[in-house]
């Protein structure tokens, strides 16, 4: 069978700064994968490259076995494959409900669709993807607030709630307990844990917070320096010499 | 967060003028179409012969005319900054080249009002497409410059080399006939004479057929997608919206709103009420730039800011400049009248610096302290600088 997302002698550089060298790997549907690396070491490239907001210098991903290089971000979104951001990249101005709405549209809609005199309350599709989204995030009472008047945790789940309201099949999520207190990382595992177990969703997280990615993922990839370094379940990553060199250091014992 | 927003919107037995009453329906189509058509029935009339407002506004039948196709145009470029945050500093294309796109079809190919209604906005709608096809490439600054640069173009092609076609300096003043051949646009008299003219209720009609189609707009998905793109247009496409096709959609809108009020204004500011004018000053870049002025003071990302804008401006500039007063001491200077932009200035800056969602946001936060007595000191504590840092709200959306 083939993987979910397949990426092949994936590079990136910026003039002579080479981010990415040649990274091959395989995400398998319903996995929780995990990305680790220092800081610089090309996990946000990764994220951006397989997103679409940047584009490779060489190399192919494949999503459900298609090659997505060069397709634009939104037609790879189009596709089931959701992506959020390391900081809480929302709709500002708008109500919680309306950030997810505006998502919903996107799914449910198309990348652009023509019926600019259709009233927004005919949209019952719309509305049951919000409905849903609220629920599971936890955001139901807070839904008419305007985004940026959240607190940060909030903000944050917010994040991820805009990109569940897209229905993805997979989310690469970009370091999504950063900056949050441990109860509300808690909360973000709990959730990630949730979307992989009831819903199926294939998960690839980026994080620092070390407890999380061991508790957490069924594998993990070690990047240092734009390499591929490792890949494996958690205790074998544990005990991994190379990756205790590059970046573990004396950190996890 | 206030225990208010807590309070999902429920209905109550209030009585039926209460503010839980205005909130359902001060955004729905059905109320936003009254109050224009309420709007378009008056506004003539109170400008020029309703007792105590005509003193204090001094207006007269043809300036009620264009204010309209003004206020059209200021919808036209809010589509564009207050909605989708491009910020057009050309919008004068569309306002001059309908125009003279009405004028030569009036002209050379037939005399009849609808026929150059059409004229006039597929022109705009075309020059809004190849417009776009350059502009949708650029950002901020750039896409300003060249909204202008295309403007500017179009104002000196209309003034020499295009001369034979469009008489230059001396603009073209077609007449035209009646409305659908019956109804004539002259004077009204008699139970109608509110109205002024048959141009007025022509006017008006795309008046408030166009305010409706914004509202249903704003309505729309559309109207969320504009402003998801506005505020985070990384976001936007990372969810799998085009943002491209949205921005070439709301430039489309504006193009063909912008061409809706350039031949409006065309139609309007002829020698008679059946005759049409346009000159190359028409797409100068002064009118680009006091259309931004206008859309600003009165409140960007409304219905409402737009129009206030474009009255309160047209409103000074008819009023101070006709004032002969002048300052004891220094007759020098000449009379008062003729220094109204710099009145304009004054209060341009007054109400942007405290108040950055113009008049309109002014207005709204005086209600809300109506409402909510408590409220008025913090906001306004907020919004004036000196008092405090606020966050900058300038693209509030109410």
């Amino acid at each position: 069978m083939m993987a979910l997302l397949e990426t092949e002698g994936l590079t990136k550089e910026f003039g002579g700064l080479r981010a990415l060298d040649s990274v091959d790997m395989a995400v398998e549907k319903g996995e929780l994968v995990s990305l680790i690396g220092p800081n610089g070491s090309g996990k946000s490239t990764l994220i951006n490259v397989i997103t679409g907001l940047l584009s490779p210098t060489d190399g192919h991903i494949h999503y459900r076995g298609q090659d997505i290089v060069g397709m634009s971000a939104h037609e790879i979104a189009q596709l089931g494959l959701s992506r959020t951001f390391q900081t809480a990249s929302i709709f500002p101005e708008r109500t919680v409900r309306e950030n997810l709405e505006i998502a919903a549209h996107a799914t449910e809609e198309g990348s652009f669709s023509v019926n600019f005199l259709r009233r927004r309350e005919d949209f019952d599709g719309v509305h049951a993807r919000t409905d849903d989204v609220l629920e599971v995030i936890e955001l139901e009472e807070e839904q008419d607030t305007t985004a940026e008047s959240l607190p940060y945790g909030d903000k944050r789940r917010l994040e991820v709630a805009i990109s569940l309201a897209t229905g993805p099949d997979m989310i690469l999520m970009d370091e999504p307990t950063a900056g949050m207190s441990p109860g509300e990382t808690d909360m973000t595992v709990e959730l990630i844990e949730g979307l992989q177990e009831d819903r199926g969703m294939t998960i690839f997280l980026v994080e620092h917070d070390m407890d999380v990615i061991f508790g957490v993922s069924d594998r993990i990839f070690v990047l240092n320096d734009g390499e591929l370094i490792a890949d494996g379940p958690p205790d074998e990553i544990r005990e991994d010499p190379v990756v205790r060199e590059a970046y573990l250091g004396g950190e996890v014992t | 967060m206030s225990g208010e927003d807590l309070t999902p919107s429920v209905e109550t037995d209030a009585g039926l003028i209460s503010w839980e009453t205005w909130d359902r329906i001060k955004h729905t189509e059905r109320f936003i179409a009254g109050t224009a058509i309420v709007f378009v029935l008056t506004f003539s009339w109170a400008i020029t012969s309703a007792p105590v407002l005509s003193d204090i506004f001094q207006g007269y039948h043809r300036l009620a005319l264009s204010m309209l196709a003004w206020m059209l145009l200021g919808l036209s470029f809010n589509l564009l900054l207050g909605q989708t945050g491009l910020l057009s500093f050309g919008h004068a294309m569309f306002w001059g080249g309908s125009g003279y796109a009405a004028a030569l079809f009036a002209i050379h190919v037939h005399d009849a009002p609808l026929l150059i209604m059409v004229a006039g906005v597929s022109f705009s709608v075309v020059l809004g497409f190849l417009a776009a096809l350059v502009l949708l490439r650029l950002h901020g600054v750039y896409f300003a410059i060249v909204t202008l640069a295309i403007a500017q173009t179009l104002y000196r092609l209309a003034r020499e080399p295009l001369e034979p076609l469009t008489k230059g300096i001396n603009g073209l003043r077609p007449s035209f006939g009646p409305l659908l051949g019956v109804f004539e646009l002259g004077e009204y008299h008699g139970p109608l004479e509110f109205l002024g003219s048959g141009m007025y209720v022509f006017v008006g009609i795309f008046f408030v057929a166009t305010v409706v189609l914004i509202a249903r707009i704003r309505k729309s998905p559309y109207g969320l997608i504009f402003k998801a793109v506005q505020e985070n247009e990384t976001r936007a496409r990372a969810i799998g919206l085009n943002v491209w096709r949205y921005r070439f959609a709301a430039f489309m809108l504006s193009a063909f709103i912008g061409g809706l009020a350039g031949t409006l204004y065309f139609m309007v500011t002829g020698p008679g009420l059946s005759s049409g004018s346009v000159v190359p000053e028409r797409m100068l870049w002064t009118n680009s730039g006091n259309l931004v002025v206008m859309v600003v003071l009165g409140g960007l990302g409304t219905i409402a800011g737009p129009l206030i804008g474009v009255f309160f401006y047209q409103w000074m500039g008819n009023f101070f400049n006709g004032l002969e007063w002048t300052i004891p001491g220094l007759e020098i200077v000449g009379p008062v009248g003729q220094y109204w932009q710099l009145l304009v200035a004054l209060a341009f800056t007054t109400v942007v610096w405290t108040y950055p969602d113009g008049i309109w946001g002014m207005i709204t936060d005086f209600t809300g302290a109506l409402r909510d007595p408590r409220s008025l000191p913090e906001k306004t504590m907020e919004k004036i600088p000196w008092l405090g840092s606020g966050d900058d709200t300038r693209r509030g959306d109410r």
